[in-house]
C-alpha cells in the first residue's frame, strides 16, 4: 500500500466542495460593488460581507467547526481561494484577524482567549489592525520602545505605532510591547491585543498613494489592558511575532489564485489589444502566465508537505519575493498595454483605473510583511548559511 | 491531491546522489577533458551495473519501470554532478518513448542496445548534433516528416567542438541503409520533443543548485575588509535571488514529469513551463555565482565553469526559453481553456 502516492489532481469531495462555494457565492454575492474598504461607508459594507460569509461558515475553512470554520485542510482552503478570487469577492477587510492572529490564537491562545476572540474575528464584529511597526522600527522590529508596564492586573501601554493596516476603522489592534523595561531587542518583548476604542488611544489615518487611509499612526497614552490580553507568557512576544510573521509570508496571506486572476485579466487585455502590442508585451504575457502558475503549484506542493506533517519556516521568504515581484510586473504590462489610456479614471475608463489602482497598489508588496530585502537576508542567513 | 513524492521515488534520488557524488568529481570531468575522453567507459559500466541505464525501461524490457517523477528526480542529481555521460537527455529519452517508435525502428534499436546498457544517440531539430556518436551503438534521427535509425558506421560525419569540452558532438554529412518510417511520427515527434525539453530542465534545476552551493561555500571562505563576503548584503542578495528562481522552477519541473507520467493532454505545455523556468533560474544561477566568485570565477582553475559550460549548453539544447515561451504563448492565445485560477489541475 502506497499512502503516499503522488497525486496532482482533486478528488471527488474536491470537486463537490468547488461547486459548494461556488454556488453559495453566485447566490450571496453583493450585487453591486462595495465601496473601498479604507472609507467609512465601505470598512462597514466589508464588515457586513464578513458577517455574510460568516452565515454561511465561509470565515476560515481551515479553522475548528467550534470557532466558525469547517475543519478543512489547506487544500480545500486554496480550492475556496480560486473560486472567492474568480469571482473577484470583495477584498477580506478582516485578513489581518483571519490569516495572521487567527492562527497565532490557535497556536498559542488559550481556551478563553480563543472562545472570546476567534467567534468575533469569524463573525466580523471584530476587525484587527496590525501594530508591529514604530517610528523606529521598521525593518528593524526588535527595535521596539513602545512600553507595557504590569500593574494590577493591567498593562499600562504608553509609545506610538505605525503603519498599522486597517487601524484607522478597525476594533482591535494587536502587537509586540516592550513589558520587559530593563530588557534590549527581542528580549522582553510581550503579545498583547488591545482594542481600539479604549481612553488614551489616539488613531491617526495615514493617506496612502491612493489617498485612503489604509494604515494610520496609533498613539497609547496610559492605556490599560488587561493581563489577560496577553498570548503566551510575558517576554514570548518575538517568538510568538516570528510565527505570525511566518503566516503572513507563508501561505496565507497572498494565495495563488489572487495572481492567477491578474494573469488572466492581463491575457484579455493583451487580446483585447493585441493590434497595437509589440512581441516584448507576449514575452511578458507569456511571463505572467508561468510564474503565476508556477506559484500555484508551489503552493499545491508546500500545503501537501505540510499536510503530510513538514513544516514552513524560512521558506516562506522565498515566496514572499516572488509573488510580490511578479505582481508588480503582471500591472506595469497591463499599464503599457493601456498606452495613453493608463492615466485615466474611472468615470473615462473603468478598466484603466482599476489597473493603475492595482499598480499602485503592487509597489507595496515589496514593502509590506518585512521588505523584500529583509527577506533576501533570511534567505542568505538561514537556508544559505551565510554569516549576519 | 497529494503533491509529494513517495518513499521509492526518492529513494532512487538518494541512491543517484551518494553514488555520482564518489563517481562523478571534478577531477574526474576535468581528467576526462584532458584525455579527450569525456565520456567514461568506467563510469558508464558502474551506471550500468546500478540498474540506471534501463531504469526507466518497462520490466518486460528489462528494466525497472521507474516512473517519470521519480525519473526528474534522479536526473536532477545528474545534474548536480555535471555528468558529462548523456544518460538523462539520451538513454532515458530513447527508453521512455521506446514503445512509440516504429515496429522496424524498435526491433533495431533492440537488437543494439542490450535493454539500455548501449548507448543510442539521437539528432533532432532541437538538438541537431548529436552527442558522442564515436560511442553509439545506434542512431536515432528525427527530421520534419520521419524518423530514421541507422547504424553508426552507416554515417559519414564531422567532429565539432563544443564550448563544454564534456560534450563531444558530431554534424552529420550523409547515411545510408537508414531504416525509415513516418508511422505515428506526430505522436513520436511531439513526445520526444517533450521528453528532450524536461530532460534538460531537471538537469538544469540539478545545475543551478550545485552552482548557488559552489557560491555559497566560496563567499563563506572569502575574506575582504576582514570577513567573509558572504557577510554583505550585495552578496547575500544576489545569491538569495538565486534560490527564488530554483524554488519556483522545481514544482514546474515536477509536475510536468507528473504530467507525462499520467499521459496529461497538456503535458507538452507542462513540459515548456519546466524548461521555461529552468532556463530562466540557470540564467541567473551562472550569471550571480560568477560574480559571486569574483576573478576566480572567471578562471579555468576553478571548478565553476565545468557547472556554466554544461547549462549554457542545455539552455540551448532543446529549446531555449524563448522557443518555449512561443509555445506557451501560441496554447494561451489558441486554447479554448481559460488557462486561470481553475485550469492548473
Amino acid at each position: 500500500m502506497q499512502i503516499l502516492k503522488m497525486k496532482i489532481s482533486f478528488t471527488e469531495e474536491q470537486n463537490t466542495f468547488r461547486q459548494e462555494i461556488r454556488s453559495w457565492l453566485v447566490a450571496n454575492l453583493p450585487k453591486e460593488k462595495l465601496k473601498s474598504l479604507d472609507t467609512k461607508e465601505g470598512f462597514e459594507q466589508h464588515r457586513e460581507w464578513e458577517k455574510t460569509l460568516n452565515s454561511g461558515n465561509w470565515s476560515m475553512v481551515t479553522w475548528p467547526k467550534e470557532y466558525g470554520g469547517r475543519g478543512l485542510n489547506l487544500i480545500e482552503w486554496l480550492i475556496f481561494e480560486e473560486e472567492y478570487y474568480r469571482v473577484e469577492a470583495p477584498t477580506r477587510v478582516n485578513q489581518n484577524g483571519v490569516f495572521l492572529l487567527g492562527p497565532t490564537l490557535m497556536e498559542f491562545g488559550t481556551d478563553d482567549q480563543k472562545n472570546k476572540f476567534l467567534n468575533a474575528m469569524a463573525s466580523g464584529d471584530h476587525i484587527w489592525a496590525q501594530g508591529w511597526s514604530e517610528p523606529g522600527a521598521g525593518s528593524d522590529m526588535a527595535a521596539i520602545r513602545t512600553t507595557a508596564v504590569l500593574e494590577d492586573g493591567f498593562f499600562v501601554i504608553n509609545g506610538q505605532k505605525t503603519w498599522s493596516s486597517r487601524a484607522a476603522y478597525a476594533d482591535y489592534t494587536f502587537g509586540l510591547f516592550r513589558t520587559d523595561l530593563e530588557s534590549e531587542r527581542h528580549h522582553g518583548l510581550s503579545f498583547i491585543l488591545a482594542p481600539l476604542d479604549l481612553p488614551g488611544i489616539t488613531v491617526r489615518p495615514i493617506p496612502q498613494l491612493d489617498g485612503e487611509p489604509g494604515f494610520a499612526e496609533i498613539y497609547f497614552d496610559d492605556v490599560r489592558v488587561p493581563v489577560e490580553n496577553m498570548i503566551g507568557g510575558e517576554g514570548d512576544g518575538w517568538k510568538i511575532a516570528m510565527a505570525t510573521a511566518g503566516f503572513e509570508r507563508g501561505l496565507m496571506l497572498r494565495s495563488p489564485a489572487r495572481f492567477q486572476q491578474t494573469a488572466a485579466k492581463l491575457l484579455s487585455l493583451y487580446l483585447e489589444n493585441e493590434s497595437q502590442c509589440s512581441p516584448a508585451i507576449q514575452a511578458k504575457i507569456v511571463e505572467a502566465w508561468a510564474k503565476s502558475e508556477s506559484y500555484a503549484l508551489s503552493i499545491y506542493h508546500t500545503a501537501s508537505k505540510m499536510m503530510s506533517g513538514a513544516s514552513i519556516g524560512s521558506e516562506s521568504s522565498l515566496g514572499k519575493i516572488f509573488w510580490s515581484e511578479l505582481d508588480y510586473m503582471m500591472h506595469e504590462t497591463a499599464l503599457k498595454i493601456l498606452g495613453a489610456s493608463a492615466e485615466l479614471d474611472e468615470e473615462q475608463h473603468q478598466n484603466a483605473a482599476q489597473w493603475i489602482k492595482g499598480f499602485m497598489f503592487s509597489y507595496a508588496g515589496p514593502i509590506y510583511a518585512g521588505t523584500n530585502e529583509i527577506q533576501k537576508n533570511i534567505i542568505a542567513e538561514r537556508l544559505l548559511g551565510l554569516p549576519r | 491531491m497529494k503533491f509529494v513524492f513517495t518513499e521509492d521515488q526518492l529513494q532512487f534520488q538518494d541512491t543517484m546522489r551518494g553514488f555520482l557524488s564518489q563517481e562523478c568529481t571534478p577531477d574526474s570531468i576535468r581528467s576526462g577533458w584532458v584525455d579527450k575522453q569525456p565520456l567514461n567507459q568506467q563510469r558508464w559500466n558502474a551506471i550500468a551495473e546500478l540498474g540506471v541505464l534501463g531504469a526507466n525501461l518497462s520490466e518486460e524490457d528489462g528494466g525497472l519501470g521507474v516512473d517519470q517523477v521519480a525519473l526528474a528526480l534522479m536526473v536532477e542529481e545528474m545534474g548536480y554532478v555535471a555528468l558529462p555521460e548523456p544518460i538523462a537527455e539520451q538513454s532515458f529519452l530513447i527508453n521512455d518513448v521506446l514503445h512509440l517508435f516504429p515496429d522496424q525502428i524498435q526491433d533495431a534499436i533492440r537488437a543494439e542496445f542490450n535493454e539500455g546498457k548501449e548507448y543510442i544517440a539521437v539528432s533532432h531539430p532541437q538538438n541537431p548534433h548529436p552527442v558522442f556518436l564515436s560511442e553509439a551503438k545506434g542512431l536515432i534521427m528525427i527530421d520534419e516528416t520521419s524518423c530514421h535509425f541507422v547504424k553508426p558506421s552507416d554515417v559519414s560525419s564531422e567532429l565539432i567542438k563544443s564550448n563544454d569540452p564534456s560534450r563531444v558532438l558530431s554534424r552529420i554529412l550523409g547515411v545510408k541503409n537508414t531504416i525509415s518510417s513516418d508511422d505515428n511520427f506526430q505522436q513520436l515527434n511531439q513526445e520526444i520533443n517533450s521528453r528532450g525539453t524536461l530532460l534538460t530542465a531537471s538537469l538544469l534545476l540539478g545545475l543551478s543548485q550545485k552552482m548557488l552551493d559552489l557560491s555559497s561555500a566560496y563567499v563563506l571562505d572569502r575574506n575582504q575588509f576582514g570577513k567573509p563576503i558572504g557577510s554583505f548584503q550585495a552578496v547575500k542578495h544576489m545569491l538569495a535571488d538565486i534560490a527564488v528562481a530554483i524554488e519556483f522552477a522545481r514544482p514546474a519541473v515536477y509536475r510536468a514529469s507528473y504530467s507525462l507520467l499520467e499521459t496529461n493532454p497538456k503535458s507538452a505545455l507542462h513540459c515548456a513551463h519546466a524548461k521555461y523556468m529552468a532556463v530562466k533560474a540557470a540564467e541567473l544561477a551562472c550569471k550571480n555565482s560568477i560574480q559571486a566568485h569574483g576573478a576566480m570565477g572567471y578562471t579555468w582553475e576553478m571548478d565553476l565553469h565545468i557547472y556554466m559550460r554544461k547549462s549554457w549548453s542545455l539552455m540551448a539544447c532543446w529549446g531555449n526559453d524563448d522557443y518555449q515561451q512561443n509555445i506557451i504563448f501560441n496554447t494561451l492565445r489558441s486554447s479554448d481553456d481559460e488557462l486561470g485560477v481553475l485550469y492548473t489541475f
